[in-house]
């Protein structure tokens, strides 16, 4: 138990490092790190069902300017790996995993704030060191910005791997049987949701009727 | 200066590293110019001072940056031979920087992802359609098709926009403005491929649990899944999250009642 928390947190942290700190190159998004870690934890299906509906609902979170979005991978990846943990394959455990999954990533999102703006200090030492031509503190502060970033985000995949697990499980063998069928009809309306918004957002024929006008 | 080139493009990935809200890209954009100044630049004086040059404000879209640190790496090097004479190669940096994120986060972040993300479904749900049992064992091909299928883009684009850059320096802006007209281009294809995953995943699920739980009745299906269709169009400013934990609830409501 133990090892598989430190592993999915090490490839969740590396996962979500991948929003702003390293590469962009999209393994961030919840299409593709969902899956791969229900892959590892023997089901793929909820992972790609889970990435699925996180990718589509979150279509437009992205970094721009000075906006911190809130953290889909984290979304997708604690909420995989939580209904793989305790409840394999179980449809309506997995739409409660999303539920509960969503204040961690806006309770993360604060505190990536807070490590952004620690961020600044390190470039004003950087700052000094070029000025007193310390060009190793260039290097030491992309380096200790990358470490940093990866470090609060593995600690707070291990917490709520295992803290949130722990929240999760218990509560959803207290829901009634009422609440368990609402989650699995919504199991299957969450992606027309996310159909929705998608549509919504490119909608084409607001873009005809516009440049008519 | 191959060598230099290639290093650029590898420490191009590291641009946000230290983003910070006081300056943000900055010091990931001096780290990316560094081994080109070392390389112009021979006396440590005018290397420093080059390097404060590029200690200020600066924020892009991370793969428009590629565009911006060759521009600014041919500025460096005509200055280092004093060929020209130049106002003041932040000030131009940061004029560029703003126009290229308006052409980068548009095309790249608000397009081609959703264009691909859209295409992984398709053909996750096609999967489904097609191979029933086997669906588990090629399942794993979604979230690949979605990294290679993006990333092919991706980093072509980042070596193209360095490339050229390199080559057409400030004039670099005409050749990309090309661009512009690939946006609506890409936002018809993520509505049409959209559309097309919507009535598929329609297809599939036109007989799902659904039925069995609301009021009993098949028919009722479609209705349903335009209505959760309808209510997310009208309610999707109040945003995602009011939408998913509503769509839930009233899931569990319709479940009360009917029990």
């Amino acid at each position: 138990m133990t090892e598989s928390i430190f592993f999915y947190a090490l490839i969740g942290s590396f996962c979500s490092m991948d929003i702003t700190a390293f590469g962009q190159f999209m393994i961030c998004r919840p299409i593709f790190c969902a899956p791969i870690v229900g892959y590892f934890m023997g089901d793929v299906n909820s992972g790609l069902w889970i990435g699925m509906i996180v990718e589509l609902l979150w279509v437009n979170a992205i970094p721009m300017g000075v906006i911190v979005p809130v953290d889909v991978s984290l979304i997708s990846i604690l909420s995989t790996f939580w209904v793989c943990k305790y409840f394999l394959g179980v449809q309506e455990a997995a739409v409660f995993s999303l539920v509960l999954a969503i204040p961690f990533a806006y309770f993360y999102r604060d505190m990536d704030i807070s490590g952004r703006n620690f961020n600044t200090k390190i470039m004003h030492f950087v700052e000094d060191g070029i000025k007193n031509q310390k060009y190793w503190r260039m290097y030491a502060g992309i380096y200790v910005g990358l470490f940093l970033f990866a470090l609060r985000l593995f600690l707070f995949y291990l917490f709520a791997m295992y803290v949130g697990g722990l929240i999760y499980s218990g509560l959803y063998l207290q829901l009634s049987q009422f609440i368990i069928l609402g989650l699995r009809n919504a199991w299957y309306l969450l992606p027309i949701i996310g159909f929705a918004l998608v549509i919504k957002e490119f909608n084409i024929f607001r873009r005809l009727f516009l440049k008519e006008r | 200066m191959i060598k230099v080139y290639i290093k650029m493009f590898v420490r191009s990935f590291f641009l946000q590293a230290l983003w910070n809200f006081e300056r943000m890209q900055n010091i990931g954009f001096v780290y990316i110019l560094k081994p080109f100044l070392d390389k112009v630049y021979l006396d440590e004086k005018s290397k420093q001072e080059a390097l404060m040059r590029h200690i200020g404000y600066f924020n892009t879209h991370p793969y428009m940056a590629n565009l911006l640190f060759a521009i600014v790496a041919n500025l460096e090097k005509g200055k280092s031979e004093n060929k020209e004479n130049f106002l003041d190669i932040s000030v131009i940096k940061n004029q560029m920087a703003g126009p290229l994120a308006a052409i980068g986060d548009p095309l790249f972040f608000g397009s081609l992802r959703p264009l691909v993300a859209c295409f992984s479904i398709l053909v996750m749900l096609l999967f489904m359609k097609f191979l029933d049992q086997n669906f588990q064992e090629y399942a794993i091909f979604v979230p690949i098709i979605f990294i290679v299928g993006y990333n092919v883009f991706h980093i072509v684009s980042r070596c193209w926009l360095m490339f050229i850059g390199f080559k057409f320096g400030q004039d670099s802006f005409s050749v990309i403005s090309n661009t512009k007209t690939l946006m609506p281009i890409i936002k018809y294809a993520v509505f049409i491929v959209t559309a097309v995953t919507l009535f598929v995943y329609l297809l599939i699920f036109k007989s799902s649990p659904i039925s069995n739980l609301f009021f009993g009745i098949k028919e009722n299906d479609l209705a349903l899944y335009i209505i959760a269709f309808l209510f997310s169009i009208i309610f999707s400013r109040l945003g995602v999250v009011f939408l998913l934990y509503s769509i839930i609830i009233i899931c569990s409501l319709v479940s009360y009642l009917r029990i």
